[in-house]
């Protein structure tokens, strides 16, 4: 227990004071960035989901009205997720080369989401698609907000481009470069890797709307927390992941990930085992005390949302034990 | 480090026993479930159903059309029934919102306290499976309808299921000549904890009799039920008429399932034990293309209402499509043009005896909005 906890386990320790610093600061913006586009994303799915449902119902052409006047919000959580990206490729950056054409690919994809997004917006507004600037729904001031939240990303892709120019004259970030973290299989990994950030993001903001739109009444107290619980591990254990696990220097880590994923595994099996029998206990509490956490489950009238919410951690579980019994067998 | 685990705990306990008291008994309060209104021969009542405000709505758009709708309908009404006639009542009967937030909400309320103001009209709100289904509270959804002064809406903490059930009673001369019924379907439910599949709701036991409790209370008076989701009777009724050969009078567009559970097992018995004492009809939503209606053997006419507005989806009607169902539909309306099947459904309490149904199709057009009247 006590090597978890040992600060020579991890990367940090070899860092100097200045590299530390800016460690921290990145890793804060990651999970600040990773909070807002969470928020995000769940309203682009409630707006997908709608569509999907139009769809689903044949009507194609009521899915596409919706769609186009909704684009801003899916260009918005384009943005959000390219600044994740953006910090995750500098926070884990592994050399100079590859960490520079990432920041400049970013920063590009950052202006030009951005841009589209607002030039379409005006061209909505003389098109008469927006009956004025904040026509309304899904805010009071929908589609301002979303101009004005491209802007902000459209100056992060600035701040950035100009940073990097001035790089070449200057390096004033010293945090030291990693071990690439992916080795082999790397698609696969990627696709893994990415549907798990989307459980977490879906996980994230649910679990904290859930806070706040459930409702605790009557018998539906116990399912509520279950549920809450089922949302808030996904990306409670994404950060165990990325700020714990990958954080161990590489030479400690085979004998870490074992009982790392014993942990893991003891809590997604609690949360299996408490979200199972608080259902059971009321099989009508999913639609009565807070569906609006499970948007494209509920338009298609299907569980499933529910059943990859609370089974991703346990499936992830599984797989790092899987991986910490090879390690130790290899040892 | 002990105190305030105990201060922790103490909360915990304090609020779980706070949220499981003061449940009411409803057999013992029936009158707490009942809204009052005078009744006046004419009554009218607008039925609007499946509004599906959401994320993608224009609420400017939406609340254009739901003002033109009013005007129509208040336009047919004067001309039907002379200058005084005015809509009374309006009946939401659920999903209003799907996919929305509190800003869709509050925009919704002041709208429709706006045009209550203007047309005189009160509005009571039902419950949609999908009016559950949105980034706010359920409870605070409630709330929000209990502050809004013309909306009729009761909610209860009972046992009773659903959220709301509540009846407004239209009193004349002492005594109740008719009885609105508003009662709350459900949204769905797992058959068991690991189905990956959810059943639409169903009426249940417990509100057949606060129905049936609230209907000798007002000596059986007689009544007219709205609800969302259909239950199994609709689909009996189709399947009597065009398998059976039955002969029942019916009329409108069926042009997809009725979308009740379809489960024996979570059939609800509603429409026959209610039938039998005092219902006359019963109207739901639910399913956006289908507005078709019928009159039972035990002569409860079971309809459906016309979907309201252009959100999530609806049928459009093109009389060169062959589809039998469709082709069905539109020689009992005599429409023979395009047109989308959205718009309301009216109906007027002529007497204490008698009330009459029309559905309207309206359709806003850059050319001319169409309108049509059909009468059952």
């Amino acid at each position: 227990m006590k090597k978890f906890f040992d600060k020579e386990n991890f990367l940090v320790s070899s860092f100097e004071k200045k590299a530390k610093a800016q460690s921290f600061v990145l890793a804060i913006a990651i999970l600040l960035v990773f909070l807002i586009t969470s928020f995000v994303f769940m309203n682009t799915l409630y707006v997908f989901a709608d569509e999907l449902g139009s769809i689903v119902s044949g009507n194609p052409d009521v899915a596409i009205k919706d769609f186009l006047r909704s684009l801003p919000i899916y260009l918005s959580l384009f943005c959000s997720i390219w600044t994740l990206l953006l910090l995750h490729a500098t926070f884990r950056r592994v050399n100079d080369e590859k960490w520079h054409r990432s920041l400049k690919k970013d920063a590009i994809c950052l202006l030009a989401f951005g841009g589209v997004s607002i030039l379409y917006v005006f061209v909505g507004l003389i098109a008469g698609k927006y009956s004025s600037i904040v026509e309304g729904s899904p805010s009071a001031i929908y589609p301002l907000d979303s101009i004005i939240y491209s802007l902000v990303f459209i100056a992060i892709g600035v701040f950035v481009l100009v940073y990097l120019k001035k790089l070449e004259e200057k390096i004033p970030y010293v945090v030291p470069g990693r071990t690439d973290i992916v080795t082999k299989a790397r698609p696969v990994y990627c696709i893994f890797v990415t549907f798990w950030m989307l459980i977490a993001l879906f996980g994230l903001s649910g679990g904290l709307y859930s806070i706040f739109i459930y409702d605790f009444k009557h018998e539906f107290v116990f399912f509520g927390i279950a549920v809450i619980l089922a949302y808030l591990i996904s990306p409670i254990q994404l950060c165990a992941w990325e700020f714990f696990y990958n954080e161990i220097k590489p030479e400690k880590k085979k004998e870490m990930l074992l009982p790392l994923s014993l942990v893991s595994l003891g809590c997604s099996v609690t949360t299996v085992a408490l979200y199972m029998i608080s259902l059971s206990t009321g099989l009508d509490a999913p639609s009565n005390a807070g569906f609006g956490m499970f948007p494209v489950a509920f338009a298609a009238s299907v569980n499933i949302a529910t059943l990859i919410m609370v089974f991703t951690p346990l499936i992830v579980s599984v797989v790092a034990l899987i991986k910490g019994l090879i390690l130790r067998k290899q040892q | 480090m002990k105190k305030s685990a105990l201060i922790v705990m103490a909360s915990v306990l304090s609020f779980s026993l706070s949220a499981c008291g003061g449940v009411k008994n409803w057999e013992n309060n029936l009158n707490d479930y009942v809204y009052s209104m005078n009744f006046h021969n004419n009554f009218n009542v607008l039925q609007l159903t499946d509004i599906h405000w959401n994320n993608n709505s224009s609420t400017t758009d939406s609340k254009q059309y739901l003002e033109k709708l009013f005007n129509e309908v208040d336009k047919h009404l004067k001309a039907t029934q002379g200058n005084n006639a005015k809509i009374d009542l309006i009946e939401l009967t659920g999903d209003q919102f799907m996919l929305s937030n509190s800003y869709h909400v509050k925009t919704f309320l002041q709208f429709f306290e706006e045009q209550a103001v203007k047309h005189g009209f009160m509005y009571a709100a039902i419950w949609g499976n999908h009016d559950r289904h949105g980034l706010y509270n359920p409870n605070w959804l409630g709330e929000q309808h209990k502050k809004a002064e013309h909306c009729i809406y009761i909610e209860e903490e009972d046992k009773l299921y659903g959220r709301s059930n509540f009846v407004i009673n239209l009193n004349q001369g002492g005594s109740t000549k008719w009885q609105l019924f508003n009662l709350d379907s459900g949204a769905s439910f797992s058959e068991t904890a690991i189905s990956p599949f959810r059943d639409y709701d169903y009426l249940r036991q417990d509100q057949v009799q606060w129905y049936i409790k609230e209907n000798k209370a007002a000596d059986f008076a007689p009544a007219i039920a709205y609800y969302h989701i259909p239950q199994q009777d609709n689909l009996a009724a189709w399947n009597r008429i065009h398998k059976e050969n039955v002969n029942l009078k019916h009329k409108f567009f069926k042009l997809e399932g009725f979308a009740d559970n379809g489960n024996e097992e979570y059939a609800s018995d509603f429409i026959e034990v209610a039938g039998q004492q005092s219902l006359r009809a019963a109207f739901q939503g639910h399913a956006h293309n289908v507005d078709w209606t019928v009159e039972l053997e035990s002569g409860v006419v079971l309809g459906l209402g016309v979907k309201t507005g252009v959100e999530l989806y609806y049928a459009h009607i093109d009389p060169a499509d062959n589809d039998p169902a469709l082709q069905e539909g539109l020689a009992s309306v005599g429409i023979n043009e395009k047109f989308d099947l959205i718009g309301a459904s009216l109906v007027t309490l002529v007497d204490d005896n008698h009330f009459d149904l029309e559905h309207v199709y309206f359709n806003e057009r850059t050319s001319g909005d169409f309108v049509k009247w059909v009468k059952w």
